[in-house]
């Protein structure tokens, strides 16, 4: 601050009425606090979302027979008729920098019944080892245990053990049309009941190891359907996607096919409308700046137009001594300047260990609201805030460009005070 | 003198004759529609039925052949029980009234088809369970006319066409049915959703004789989307008005494998 002079003098014109400065830099911090918090919480929200929706039950990845979406029919397996070597193919993806995690998966759908009650399910066959790496849903089990392979166990959520009326260690009948279309039905013994909060999961999924639901279904070893895949971070899908497409495996099988048997989508392409959503929330964070600093300029530019309306004499004295309009412009100006530092300086200690606070310890809402469901999505009712430098950078230029556009006309008039006129009290 | 040596009374008389068998022609020609689906159903059903038949499924995936047994009484009650293959000897079906059970061998249980499974495959045929329910009660739930009255490849026939009555809860968008008029018997019959896209149609042929009564012995369902698929139920046996009572289409006689 002491290169400039005029900053200096700014500076100690701020001292000259503390409480109105601190009040008026108040007022500007509030408004940094207030767009940092807000929008640091809807990031949050935003981040919960596609986590949610990407790790609670499905990857940020699936890799499918170019023909299983949308129909998912049981005989579009990987590698189509003949299946492949599965193996293999979750060795080559593990291998993948960005992949945390790759588990495979068979579907089919239903019925499962239990004493009088029939529901209609959806059959998940995974690999539960591999599973517990990728996604969230069966750990922790609201009841029970994890299915043991080839003992015909299975778990089932919720709700659907609700409508079934169904309890640990009770046989469940599984019926399915087996690849062969032979009536596929077996006893599963119900060894654990998982929770993911999404009614239609709960209610519809039974989940079982791969190969159980594979032997119920008469398909071999090697054909599946999905094979599921976490990454570092969720919106390195599409790339991650690009690169697992041109694998070397993937282009195998499209040699052999003569066409490309295999599709690798990300969640971007799974569930577009949520990265609409997220895009429409980011340019609603701009919307958020401009209108909290809009209601602050007009704040800051009458306290600092009453200010050098006090100060008329002042400034007339200055000019009546040979300064000229630019440097009252400047002095002014400069006035802003100060108190966008202080207002910022003021932003930054009320604003950081709260958001600090709300990233690392999020309070627990839960006991107001219960969970709520966003596009498929589930969220915890906390208060997690997100951190994000440079939209806080960004904050901070705006409330500097309020503090100076909002002295811009205390300034344009300060120097036009008529030093004659003032001085004779006219 | 003629008879009518009267000119005036033989022009009256002329005129009632030809308007009378105008009148018998516009009898026959517009007969009711509701009444003719209750006659073919009627000469297809009787009053109790117990027959031995094959179905043969054809997919883009699999064939297999089945043969099943069947009893029925009446619209309300069926039962089906498959005697071969051998690894899905047992599996029966039993329907009593609007509700579906399977029974499953291998396991020893019967479930209830929930309602919102009716659509799906019966035995992995391109049948649903909605069908064995859905076609015994049609007339209750769609409004039948006759579309054509006339001749068709040298036949006289009959074209019905149903569409749901207002407030019923179905399946389909309207179903067309070609019957002949000189044996009452269907040639084939046509479903559409409700968009008016044909969905799948039925094929009745080789009108064989069984129990007293002229019957197609082959059914062959089409799906429209799917030409290379299909479902073709043959009746191997088939019996009219034997002794059963509703008792026999019971929870027990569904898990007994008789």
């Amino acid at each position: 601050m002491s290169e400039s002079p005029w900053l200096r003098i700014g500076w100690r014109n701020l001292g000259r009425n503390r409480k109105r400065t601190v009040l008026t830099a108040l007022g500007l911090a509030v408004g940094f606090f207030a767009v940092v918090f807000i929008v640091g919480w809807s990031q949050g929200i935003m981040a919960e979302m596609v986590e949610s929706a990407t790790s609670l039950v499905n990857g940020q990845l699936e890799i499918h027979d170019a023909e299983y979406r949308p129909d998912r029919s049981i005989y579009d397996t990987i590698g189509g008729r003949d299946g492949a070597d599965i193996e293999a193919l979750l060795r080559s993806i593990d291998a993948d920098p960005a992949v945390t995690a790759a588990a495979p998966r068979v579907y089919a759908g239903g019925l499962i019944s239990s004493g009088e009650a029939t529901s209609a399910g959806m059959f998940m066959g995974i690999d539960p080892t591999r599973e517990l790496t990728l996604s969230r849903f069966l750990d922790p089990l609201v009841e029970g245990r994890m299915p043991v392979p080839g003992r015909n166990e299975l778990l089932v959520g919720a709700e659907m053990a609700r409508q079934l009326d169904a309890g640990l260690d009770d046989e469940l009948v599984v019926v399915s049309s087996g690849a062969d279309g032979s009536m596929a039905n077996d006893l599963f013994t119900l060894v654990g009941i998982f929770r993911t909060g999404l009614v239609e999961l709960d209610a519809t999924f039974a989940v079982m190891p791969i190969g159980d639901l594979q032997t119920l279904l008469v398909l071999p070893p090697g054909r599946i359907h999905e094979i599921a895949v976490s990454t570092v971070d969720p919106w390195i899908a599409d790339e991650t996607a690009a690169r697992l497409r041109d694998h070397r495996w993937v282009a195998g099988i499209w040699q052999h096919f003569g066409r490309r048997a295999v599709e690798v989508v990300a969640w971007t392409t799974l569930n577009p409308a949520m990265v609409d959503y997220v895009a429409l929330g980011e340019s609603m964070y701009f919307v958020i700046i401009i209108i909290v600093f809009t209601i602050a300029i007009f704040g800051v530019a009458n306290t600092m137009l009453m200010a050098t309306y006090e100060r008329r004499r002042e400034f007339a004295v200055m000019l009546a001594l040979g300064a000229t309009p630019r440097s009252v412009r400047a002095i002014v100006l400069h006035e802003g300047v100060a108190l966008g530092g202080l207002s910022l300086a003021l932003g930054a200690v009320m604003t950081l260990p709260l958001m600090v606070w709300f990233h690392t310890a999020p309070p627990d809402m839960s006991w107001a609201i219960d969970d709520v469901t966003i596009m498929g999505a589930l969220l915890s009712p906390s208060l997690r805030v997100e951190y994000d430098v440079p939209f806080w950078i960004m904050t901070a230029v705006a409330l500097f460009a309020t503090a100076l556009l909002a002295s811009l006309l205390p300034a344009w008039r300060a120097a036009r005070v008529p030093p004659a006129d003032t001085l004779a009290g006219l | 003198m003629t008879r009518f040596g009267n000119p005036r009374l033989a022009r009256l008389t002329m005129c009632l004759t030809l308007a009378c068998l105008m009148a018998g022609t516009t009898v026959s020609a517009q007969p009711d529609a509701r009444e003719i689906v209750e006659r073919i159903d009627r000469l297809m059903r009787g009053d109790s039925s117990h027959g031995i038949a094959t179905m043969e499924v054809v997919t883009e995936h699999w064939e297999r052949t089945m043969t099943m047994e069947m009893w029925s009484l009446g619209t309300d009650y069926s039962l089906v029980r498959l005697r071969a293959p051998a690894k899905d000897a047992g599996t029966a079906t039993l329907m009593a009234e609007d509700d579906i059970w399977n029974y499953l061998p291998k396991v020893d249980r019967s479930i209830k088809i929930p309602s919102s499974m009716m659509g799906g495959a019966w035995m992995g045929s391109h049948f649903t369970n909605d069908d064995l329910v859905q076609e015994s009660q049609m007339i209750d739930v769609y409004d039948a006319e006759v579309a054509f009255d006339g001749e068709r490849d040298g036949v006289m026939v009959w074209e019905l066409r149903l569409t749901p009555k207002p407030e019923a809860a179905v399946v389909w968008g309207s179903l067309e049915f070609l019957v002949g008029q000189d044996d009452n018997l269907p040639r084939w019959a046509k479903y559409y959703d409700e968009d008016g896209e044909l969905v799948r149609t039925m094929d009745y042929s080789e009108v064989t004789e069984f129990g007293g009564r002229l019957v197609p012995a082959v059914m062959n369902m089409q799906p429209a989307d799917k030409p290379g698929e299909r479902t073709t139920i043959r009746y191997e046996e088939l019996d009219f008005d034997i002794e059963i009572d509703e008792s026999f289409f019971s929870l027990r006689t569904l898990q007994s494998g008789r």
